[in-house]
């Protein structure tokens, strides 16, 4: 393991703003802290960073630990290798585009020609060789972001640390940085952890995520994991769209992570559970693209898919990559997300069906 | 070692700034011999006085009332003229503006004495040519209020200017496109809008005024007009000095000021809901076609009057043999300026007003770097107590803080009392907050990401200070250097007490030399002190400029 954090917590006065953070990093992995802000993400990145000083916890960093609350260990921010990109990018204005690149291999004291090398490989990785010489005064928000990546991986540092990097950009540049960022990763094989507050990018970038609310870990998992099986309300809700629909498990009827679930308007669905049920568990979600909408009368696949339902289309709205149908249904109101080839007119009567792996009992 | 800085840096900054304070509050209670320290008799005898010095109050209220008014008129108008319409070369305007600020109270008031005193007065002797008798007497509530107004009133433009520029634009707009007409929007948008900031200013004004001192020394005193502050310093000329009086009267100003400042402070936190943001418009620009000739002449008729017209009677005086005779007798001669360089006690004053300037700064920027670093950027404790106690020189007028410090000093067994180490003490503790205000500025806005990056990349701490935040903070360290310089060669409140006969410094000198009836020799060293003053601020312009272009990258955000 790369980075081990475990036991981790971090107090602001009075709040424990990371409260009992454990988790592990493998070589090479991209892992993502993701949750609203003032979850304690951040937090935890600069806790590994060491700039903040936690009060309790370990963590340790390929091998060498740097934090031991026990042992009163901690390591000076500089003394532990790590590599970090900023919210704010923290380009140094004063210097020029190279001599910001540069700084972490001058303070290793290269020789000249090796620092040149490594200068000129970091920014051809992010395609700005044109702005080695320009003050970093003069750089647009998507440069400053890209010779921020630069200089984080010009020494090449065994682990990055990303705090929200993409946050400042646009939504288009962000897109694209996304998957730069994620080439660069895969090539230079650095292991990371990444924190971001976009649930899009998580999914997108990582190989695995932490999901996270109030100093605490909801879930750990990888990114389908977390979309198609979420563990609670919380995560249900903020990763993805998802239709949360109340009621509870028809006693006796789980069975092999399957269960019957009776919704307060008396509909049957069967669903599917993480083993154990218990009786505080009272609602199911259903993600908004795994339901299937279909003409009534048209059961050709329907039948397949374990739940089968009618309801009516209310409002269609078109937004391009796929269009979202609000539904009414016995149980209420149901969003649904269709590809755009699949369309059907406001007011008619549909066929509501999907799968019972897609409806998921959600723990609390 | 870190839980021993904090007592440290209290005890040293609690000696320099509360002592004199103590001091200054155990002898407004003194009702027995005003020598004898500490005092043998306490009452309230001195504060009960006061009610016996109506007229003084009376002159006070008057003088600040007017001069308030005019202040906030005068910079009401060029605020809005300046941040509002389209009118030529408003960046050089805006710099000029600042420029009676810098030219000092004193250096006015001396001036528009030349101007418009009755009969010999420049302008009057004009307006005898044209035929009339005597226009205007300069030495009345009238002519102070106008001094302190033109050279003191620069902070309200300074503050209704930032509530003018703090307003976006689209709050007007969406009141256009709503159907209402320019003066509608004006009246139930803009005015509400800036009205909180206008009202704070107002308030902050009236309380500098209530402490001025110099216009109404110099204007005042020839004619037995006194304000409370110039009470305060006749009360510890008189014999046997009233050092009790002066001290329940400075006391009595301080607390009005403190209450009065806090308001103003309060109104604007209140009321406004403008700088929520705390964004910067430049608000669109109304076009005001022919009438931009008219106001431009407005903004050009306040430089005149503020600047170009004191500045040139100053020129024209101090080239005089006898400044009081009729002009069209004038012998012209460079003598003054020869009295005034030579070696003797007036020459050394210009001297000794650099040195300190120059000594002072040089030790406050270093001393102010590190309090800011300690209060703002560490977590060390006790730093928020350190801010208060190191801010309050500010908070109490100049004058009365010098009578503190007087006393403080007489009373302590080491010997500086009425030597320049005295003045350079007490310089410190009163630049203090100054320095405090331009560094925090900077250090602020220095983000903190900047200097972590350092460390992240491999730097030690050491090593980050030199190579990152050291060259941050170098024009802001150059900027409050300039200031701080600035204020010693310009300080007048504390050292009119604390200058002895072999310490002079150059604003007491000029007041000496003014009241003992030589205005031409107080013109020359006038001039020579504004001319290094103006020196400075050029300088300081240069750097602000760069500063400016320094902090703007913050963080993520483009040019």
């Amino acid at each position: 393991m790369m980075i081990e954090v475990s036991g981790l917590q971090v107090r602001y006065g009075d709040v424990l703003a990371v409260d009992g953070v454990s988790f592990a990093v493998a070589r090479g992995e991209l892992l993502t802290l993701l949750g609203p802000s003032g979850c304690g993400k951040t937090t935890t990145l600069r806790a590994i960073a060491g700039l903040e000083q936690p009060c309790g916890g370990s963590i340790v960093l390929d091998g060498e630990t740097v934090y031991s609350a026990t042992a009163r260990r901690n390591l000076a921010t500089e003394k532990r290798g790590v590599s970090m990109v900023f919210q704010s990018y923290a380009i140094w204005p004063h210097m020029t585009v190279f001599e910001n690149v540069a700084y972490g291999l001058r303070v290793r004291k290269l020789p000249r020609a090796e620092i040149d090398r490594q200068v000129e490989r970091a920014l051809t990785l992010v395609q700005m060789t044109a702005f080695a010489g320009r003050p970093a005064s003069r750089l647009s928000g998507g440069q400053q972001q890209r010779v921020a990546v630069a200089r984080a991986i010009a020494f090449s540092p065994n682990v990055v640390l990303f705090d929200e990097p993409l946050s400042n950009l646009d939504a288009k540049l962000r897109a694209e940085m996304r998957v730069e960022l994620r080439e660069l990763q895969h090539r230079l094989s650095f292991t990371s952890v990444y924190v971001t507050h976009d649930q899009e990018e998580a999914l997108a970038i990582s190989d695995r995520v932490i999901v996270m609310n109030g100093g605490t870990i909801e879930q750990i998992g990888t990114p389908q994991d977390i979309y198609d099986r979420p563990r609670n309300r919380f995560v249900a809700d903020f990763v993805g769209s998802a239709n949360l629909i109340a009621g509870s498990v028809r006693p006796g009827s789980a069975a092999d992570g399957a269960a019957i679930f009776e919704t307060a308007a008396g509909l049957a669905l069967r669903i599917s559970t993480n083993g154990t049920v218990r009786s505080d568990e009272t609602t199911a979600a259903l993600r908004a693209s795994y339901i299937h909408l279909a003409p009534v009368g048209d059961t050709a696949a329907d039948a397949m898919r374990g739940n089968n339902l009618s309801g009516r289309i209310q409002r269609r709205l078109f937004h391009g990559d796929f269009i979202e149908y609000v539904v009414t249904w016995p149980a209420g109101q149901l969003i649904v997300r269709r590809p755009p080839t699949e369309i059907l007119e406001e007011g008619s009567e549909v066929a509501i069906s999907f799968a019972p792996e897609h409806c998921v009992l959600l723990q609390g | 070692m870190k839980y021993l800085v904090t007592p440290l840096v209290l005890l040293i900054c609690g000696s320099l700034v509360l002592y004199p304070v103590v001091f200054l509050v155990t002898e407004s209670f003194n009702v027995g011999d005003p020598g004898q320290f500490p005092p043998a008799l306490l009452g309230l005898g001195n504060y009960t006085d006061l009610y016996d010095d109506a007229r003084i109050l009376g002159n006070t209220a008057l003088v600040a009332c007017l001069a308030t008014i005019m202040a906030v008129l005068f910079g009401f108008t060029l605020a809005w003229i300046l941040t509002r319409t389209a009118i030529p070369g408003r960046f050089m305007l805006e710099r000029l503006l600042e420029l009676p600020y810098y030219m000092t109270p004193l250096v006015g008031a001396l001036a528009w004495g030349v101007l418009a005193g009755p009969k010999t007065g420049l302008l009057n002797q004009l307006w005898q040519l044209l035929g009339g008798t005597d226009l205007l007497d300069i030495y009345t509530a009238y002519g102070i209020a106008w001094v302190m107004a033109l050279f003191e009133g620069t902070v309200a433009f300074v503050m209704i200017s930032a509530a003018m520029k703090s307003m976006d634009p689209a709050l007007e707009e969406s009141s256009r496109v709503l159907g209402a007409g320019k003066l509608h929007t004006a009246l139930r948008i803009t005015l509400p809008m800036v009205a909180p900031g206008i009202v704070s200013a107002t308030i902050f004004v009236f309380a500098e005024m209530l402490g001025s001192f110099a216009a109404a020394f110099v204007l005042g005193i020839p004619g037995r007009f006194y304000v409370v502050t110039t009470a305060i310093w006749e009360a510890t000329l008189s014999y046997p000095p009233e050092y009790g009086r002066a001290a329940a009267m400075g006391l009595s100003l301080f607390l009005v000021m403190l209450v009065m400042l806090s308001l103003s402070r309060l109104v604007l936190r209140r009321g406004n809901y403008a700088t929520i943001t705390g964004k910067a418009f430049r608000p669109r620009a109304l076009e005001v076609g022919r009438l931009r000739w008219l106001l431009l002449a407005v903004c050009w008729a306040y430089v005149g009057l503020s600047v170009v017209l004191p500045l040139g009677a100053l020129l024209l005086t101090s080239f005089q043999r006898f400044a009081t005779v009729i002009m069209s007798q004038s012998i012209f001669t460079l003598a003054n300026y020869e009295s005034a360089l030579q070696m003797g006690a007036l020459g050394s004053a210009l001297e000794n007003s650099l040195l300190l300037g120059f000594v002072v700064a040089t030790i406050a920027v270093p001393l102010v770097s590190v309090l800011v670093w300690m209060i703002y950027r560490s977590n060390m404790p006790g730093g928020r107590l350190i801010e208060s106690i190191v801010m309050f020189p500010q908070a109490v007028p100049r004058l009365v803080f010098g009578l503190g410090l007087l006393w403080a000093w007489l009373y302590i067994p080491i010997p500086i009392y009425g030597t320049l180490w005295l003045l350079g003490i007490a310089y410190l503790t009163v630049f203090l907050p100054l320095g405090m205000r331009t560094m925090a500025g900077v250090v602020l806005q220095v983000d903190r990401g900047l200097e972590e990056c350092a460390r992240v990349c491999g730097a030690s701490w050491l090593h980050q200070m030199r190579t990152v935040t050291m060259p941050l903070l170098r024009p802001g360290m150059v900027a409050a250097w300039l200031l701080i310089f600035i204020a010693g060669v310009r300080e007048l409140g504390v050292s009119v007490f604390l200058m002895g006969p072999n310490a002079k410094v150059i604003a007491p000198s000029i007041v000496n030399s003014w009241l003992s009836s030589s205005s031409e020799l107080s013109a020359a060293m006038a001039l020579l002190q504004t001319v290094t003053v103006f020196i400075a601020v050029a300088l300081l312009f240069a750097v602000a400029r760069s500063v400016a272009r320094g902090i703007a990258l913050r963080g993520g955000e483009p040019l």
